[in-house]
């Protein structure tokens, strides 16, 4: 009993995943086929899509049970039917159906698979579709390959249009079980039973399409749908459509359990690896400091060993190869392009547009950048915040953009690219910028700022991230609730990520998100800092460098070093961390970093050199540390804090010492 | 706060189950529940410009473990490690911490009819980190509330650079 449990809820894990998938293919399509509703393309293809999909749900749901998802399935299903047929004509009353319809059967599937209470208003929109539908259907027509009674069907579809009510659905269900009763005894050579009384139900009910193995007669020849549609989606129609999508899809559904578990075994042989390259090393500096001491003792011996050494070098160099290929395979697992994320906002963008009765073009480039699975998950809120709050404050109606010389659709584009060890994501709309006025006003009005008060314009612009901050004079359902632009900052920054806006008044704003790119494993340069062993990413690093004394010079209490021809300022790692230890008076050893142009000198104590390492997180307990970005664990199990390039840059240089320094001509 | 018990009563039962150790002369307790496991003394990790009460980071088996030194953090004299002092790895909610106490004495069972609410300073505690006080024949234990202790958020926010571009 447990076992056939445990296998539905599997099932159910799946059916909703499919579905959603599924659902979001229909959301692409609809968008397109909206789009293409004036154009006298044809659009067979994308509706074929669409019937393709809903077909799937429909098995799959029916399948399990879902009667609500697959009867809804079903009806859009007819009409696209319908649709492809030319039955009826495109217009955008039918994308505007589809879209509701679709949007109910995502209710449904969530509803049937949480055990959540099914959305409102599914009657009254069922109702609309099928009067819809059913101006278009034909009113007669010959159901192929059943000799049985066909009247009832064809008596039921020539009556007029009422709503079903509770007994015409107790009879429809008499007659599905008759129609059942019927097909099993046709598979088993039996002759049909009489035609049971008419039942009243006036309309056409869809039939429960019961795609079960023990049927193998087309049962969907009982559903009320013109015949040529029906013989082709004969016998095995999931299994069709599922092949279909299995030669376009090559990918499989992993747990991503499953896939952090593989990538903690891969950290640990990275460390281990590192161990034993070490051994080998140190075995091989032993049998030549050996060699040369000419110490008889150990001659007879290290024609052994030494070739030992050998075979462990070399063992090691492989171990190596392997483990570096098997790392980058599983980092490449867990990256997912962005634009899983991206594909969700031309409906959201269309939608809120619509509400506002704003006309808005949404431009997405850079779907295809990689970033690790776990914050593509995150980043999908607070884009959608942005994109809501760019359509319903940044975008002006298109009357008032007409007014400004502006195209009356305004354009948002949607961004998204590498940068070094980070992914840049940026929403920038055409817009009317943040007006800093009314942020003033605001912010006098909720007593966050006083009138007398005088703030710089990226004072102003901090303010829109207050909880409880909005410019937006009536709340709507949309955004203006004063929960957008906080609660975006407070999630980008829970991803490490920085969170940044701009914005020209009049021509509009630009958001700009940036994340770290969580790879676990980096090369890494090791230095030592008072004692202490610190990693700095080799992504950052340009250079190393010995600079003497003289050649560091002060400016304004600064030190720089000039490096062809560049003013470089210096960080003293062991003053940014108040390490203490003492300053070497000789010397400097210098790790030059970049970033974004600008470069930056740490001075540490000495070299380390190369190694691989995994990166550990710094636990929430501990909080941020400015300069540390995480951790890790050496070959020798003791820990090596890993520095955060970009805070030490921007401490070099916010602080305005480097322009100083710049500016002074050194 | 009568609540205290109900709290306690909720978690435990009708008996609490608490780790005892001792720091600084006094007795002290957490439930059984949050703790992981006891070790020894090991070298820590200093964490730069981290809250004082931070010691650094250990390495346990792979991960990364930030230590509290709870004589720091209770306002006690700093001491260097002795034989007996142990760490006591503490597991809330998703978050693991180790807290540096002088020693480790043994699993006590407590009635709850036995706990009281604490009053205002115990030991030199503030009462925001305790939960309750013990009574166990002659024994106090003063049971300690580990989600304020290891909590670090009313210490001040480490400002990064978020927001600044350099």
């Amino acid at each position: 009993m447990s076992d056939e449990l445990f296998n539905r809820e599997e099932f159910v894990a799946y059916f909703r995943d499919e579905a959603e998938e599924l659902l979001q293919q229909i959301d692409a399509d609809l968008l397109q086929l909206e789009e293409s509703v004036n154009s006298p393309d044809p659009h067979s293809e994308i509706v074929n899509s669409l019937f393709r999909a809903l077909h799937t749900i429909k098995g799959s749901g029916g399948m399990l049970g879902f009667t609500d998802v697959q009867g809804v399935a079903h009806k859009l299903e007819n009409l696209c039917d319908l649709l492809r047929k030319d039955r009826m004509p495109l217009s955008e009353s039918v994308v505007d159906i589809l879209f509701h319809g679709r949007d109910f059967v995502t209710d449904l599937v969530e509803s049937a698979v949480t055990g959540a209470a099914p959305p409102h208003g599914l009657t009254e929109y069922l109702s609309r579709l099928d009067q819809f539908v059913a101006i278009y259907e034909e009113t007669s027509y010959v159901i192929e390959g059943r000799t049985g009674p066909e009247t009832t069907f064809e008596a039921a579809a020539q009556q007029e249009t009422k709503e079903a009510s509770a007994a015409d659905v107790d009879a429809f269900e008499a007659e599905v079980e008759r129609l059942l009763a019927e097909a099993e005894a046709m598979r088993q050579g039996a002759p049909a039973p009489a035609a049971a009384e008419p039942p009243p139900a006036p309309e056409p009910p869809p039939a429960v399409n019961v795609p079960t193995p023990a049927f193998e007669i087309p049962l969907e020849a009982a559903t009320p749908v013109p015949a040529a549609a029906v013989p082709e989606e004969s016998a095995k129609p999931q299994k069709a459509a599922e092949a279909k999508r299995g030669s376009i899809h090559q990918t499989i559904r992993v747990d991503i359990e499953r896939l952090d578990a593989l990538l903690n075994l891969v950290g640990e042989l990275v460390i281990n690896r590192t161990r034993i390259s070490d051994i080998a090393s140190t075995l091989e500096r032993l049998m030549a400091d050996k060699a040369t001491a000419r110490d008889g003792t150990i001659g007879a011996s290290h024609g052994i060993i030494a070739p030992l050494a050998k075979d462990l070098s070399d063992s090691a160099a492989l171990l190596a190869r392997t483990t570096n290929e098997i790392q980058e395979s599983i980092m490449k697992v867990r990256m997912v392009p962005i634009g899983q994320v991206f594909d969700r906002f031309p409906r959201l963008v269309r939608d809120v547009a619509k509400a506002r009765g704003k006309e808005v073009q949404l431009v997405i480039s850079g779907a295809e950048t990689d970033l690790d699975k776990t914050i593509v998950d995150e980043v999908g809120e607070p884009l959608m915040h942005l994109l809501r709050n760019s359509v319903d404050h940044g975008i002006e109606s298109p009357d008032a953009r007409e007014a400004r010389g502006k195209p009356r659709a305004g354009t948002i584009s949607l961004n998204a690219y590498h940068e070094g060890n980070q992914i840049i994501i940026e929403v920038t709309d055409d817009g009317g910028g943040i007006d800093l006025e009314k942020v003033r006003a605001r912010g006098i009005r909720q007593g966050l700022i006083s009138s007398e008060d005088r703030l710089s314009d990226r004072e102003l612009i901090e303010l829109i991230f207050t909880p409880g901050f909005s410019t937006a004079e009536v709340i709507s359902d949309v955004s203006g609730r004063g929960v957008g632009m906080d609660v975006v900052k407070k999630n980008i920054t829970r991803l490490k990520g920085i969170f940044d806006v701009d914005s020209i008044a009049g021509q509009g704003t630009r958001f700009t998100i940036k994340l770290p790119l969580t790879l676990a494993i980096i090369q890494a340069l090791l230095v030592r800092v008072v004692d202490e062993l610190y990693a700095i990413p080799l992504d950052s690093v340009i250079e190393s460098q010995r600079i003497e004394m003289p050649d560091v010079r002060t400016v304004h209490g600064n030190e720089v070093i000039t490096l062809r021809g560049q003013v470089v300022p210096l960080v003293r790692i062991a003053d940014f961390f108040e390490l203490g230890g003492h300053r070497d008076p000789d010397k400097v050893m210098i790790v030059i970093v970049g970033l974004q142009g600008k470069q930056v000198g740490l001075v540490v104590d000495s070299f380390e050199g190369e190694q691989e390492i995994v990166i550990k997180p710094l636990s929430d307990v501990v909080g941020r540390i400015p300069g540390i970005s995480g951790a890790t664990i050496l070959g020798n199990g003791s820990i090596s804090l890993i520095i955060d390039v970009h805070s030490l840059v921007s401490e070099a240089y916010v602080s305005g010492k480097a322009a100083r320094a710049e500016f002074s001509g050194v | 706060m009568a609540d205290t018990r109900e709290q306690i009563q909720q978690l435990s039962g009708e008996v609490v189950q608490l780790v005892s150790f001792r720091l600084g002369g006094e007795e002290y307790g957490v439930n059984i529940a949050q703790v992981q496991e006891i070790i020894r003394m090991v070298e820590i990790t200093h964490v730069p410009r981290a809250p004082r009460f931070m010691e650094g980071v250990i390495n346990l088996r792979g991960q990364l473990i930030p230590i509290i030194d709870l004589r720091t953090r209770f306002g006690m004299s700093r001491i260097d490690p002795t034989k007996s002092t142990r760490i006591v790895v503490t597991e809330i909610g998703n978050k693991r911490v180790g807290i540096v106490v002088d020693s480790v004495s043994e699993v006590l069972n407590i009635p709850i009819e036995n706990v009281e609410d604490a009053p205002e300073m115990v030991a030199g505690v503030g009462t925001e980190y305790i939960q309750g006080v013990g009574k166990l024949g002659e024994r106090l234990i003063i049971m300690l509330d580990l989600t304020m202790v290891i909590s670090t958020e009313e210490k001040q926010q480490l400002e990064t650079v978020e927001g600044t571009s350099p």
